[in-house]
């Protein structure tokens, strides 16, 4: 299904498009030079198409994709796509500077099971959005499920004005963040079924109702919100070391803490 | 650093390092701290392009913010 409205705003020009790919809505706004053209059109295709094959690659839903044939000891990394053993190299990464708080492995009933869609997700956004990236004289702002990336290519069209979901109120927003060029990234309890786990113990993490990231990549806001939600009490103070513009995180009592490392 | 908040009480303050020069500057504008509602306006008129969130799925979307924002098409 695919949605395009036309921009309303006086003086905006937003076009906007959404699409549902991998349980989620896909949501683009573009503005300026081609909002509204057929290369605009076409860039959001290519970043629909790109994010689908990325499903077909990645999906630990589909038992025929790579990584859980790969999961399955099936085949090895150098039998899949290249985009497979990056997501790995970064999925290690991450767990090293997380001090263990993020992996791309968990724990199963028999030992461990891959699943690097903590990884996936902020990575396959950004790299996707290189097609809207190539579009002269022209904003972007892509969200995938509430990971959002944004490029504003004139700066006299004002920054992007991303809203942080209320985590006890879905329909209302606790923050709004002013950002031109960057990432915005967000992990909680009902992150798709909560299975956001700590990967050392296997249990859901407390003390923590969401954490929100602000940062340059969004590959790195997705990994370090979802390894600072899992760092539950220590979460707002681990953040402070992160290469980060900010951050948002919402105890579970409703307290807040704004970090600028 | 580091602010908390609670309700609409500050109860933990750190300094605030906000970056000097001039605030016109892109990359400058681009270390702004989340603004949080309660400090300004209500979140019904909250003047936003997009929606970053844990609950954002394809499953609650008919009734999400954000598909408010892809249908109003601002």
């Amino acid at each position: 299904m695919t949605q395009t409205t036309a921009g309303a705003r006086p003086g905006a020009g937003t076009t906007r498009h959404v699409e549902h790919l991998m349980g989620m809505p896909i949501s683009l706004a573009l503005r300026g030079r081609h909002a509204d053209t057929i290369r605009g059109r076409e860039a959001w295709d290519a970043v629909v198409d790109e994010l689908r094959e990325v499903d077909r690659v990645f999906s630990t839903y589909r038992s025929d994709s790579f990584i859980s044939r790969l999961g399955r000891g099936e085949l090895g990394v150098d039998a899949c796509p290249p985009e497979v053993a990056e997501v790995l190299a970064l999925g290690r990464a991450a767990e090293e500077q997380s001090g263990g708080a993020f992996s791309v492995t968990l724990p199963a009933a028999d030992g461990r099971r891959l699943d690097p869609s903590g990884v996936v997700k902020g990575w396959a956004t950004e790299r996707a959005a290189q097609h809207l990236r190539a579009l002269e004289d022209t904003d972007f702002c892509l969200s995938a499920g509430g990971d959002v990336v944004c490029h504003t290519a004139e700066a006299a069209r004002g920054p992007w004005r991303i809203g942080i979901e209320h985590p006890h109120d879905p329909r209302s927003v606790i923050a709004v963040v002013p950002v031109r060029s960057g990432a915005v990234a967000t992990s909680g309890t009902a992150h798709r079924g909560a299975h956001l786990v700590d990967p050392r113990t296997g249990r859901a993490p407390d003390g923590v109702a969401s954490v929100t990231v602000v940062a340059a990549s969004l590959t790195w806001a997705d990994i370090d919100a979802t390894a600072a939600y899992v760092h539950g009490p220590d979460a707002a103070h681990w953040l402070e070391s992160r290469p980060i513009r900010s951050a948002l995180v919402v105890w579970a009592d409703g307290t807040i803490t704004r970090v600028a490392p | 650093v580091e602010i908390t908040v609670a309700g609409d009480r500050i109860t933990k303050v750190s300094v605030l390092q906000q970056p000097n020069g001039n605030p016109k500057d892109v990359e400058i504008n681009d270390y702004a701290l989340p603004i949080l509602v309660q400090d300004t306006l209500g979140a019904q008129s909250a003047d936003i392009d997009m929606v970053s969130g844990a609950t954002v799925t394809s499953d609650g979307y008919l009734e999400s913010l954000q598909a408010a924002l892809d249908e109003a098409g601002r």
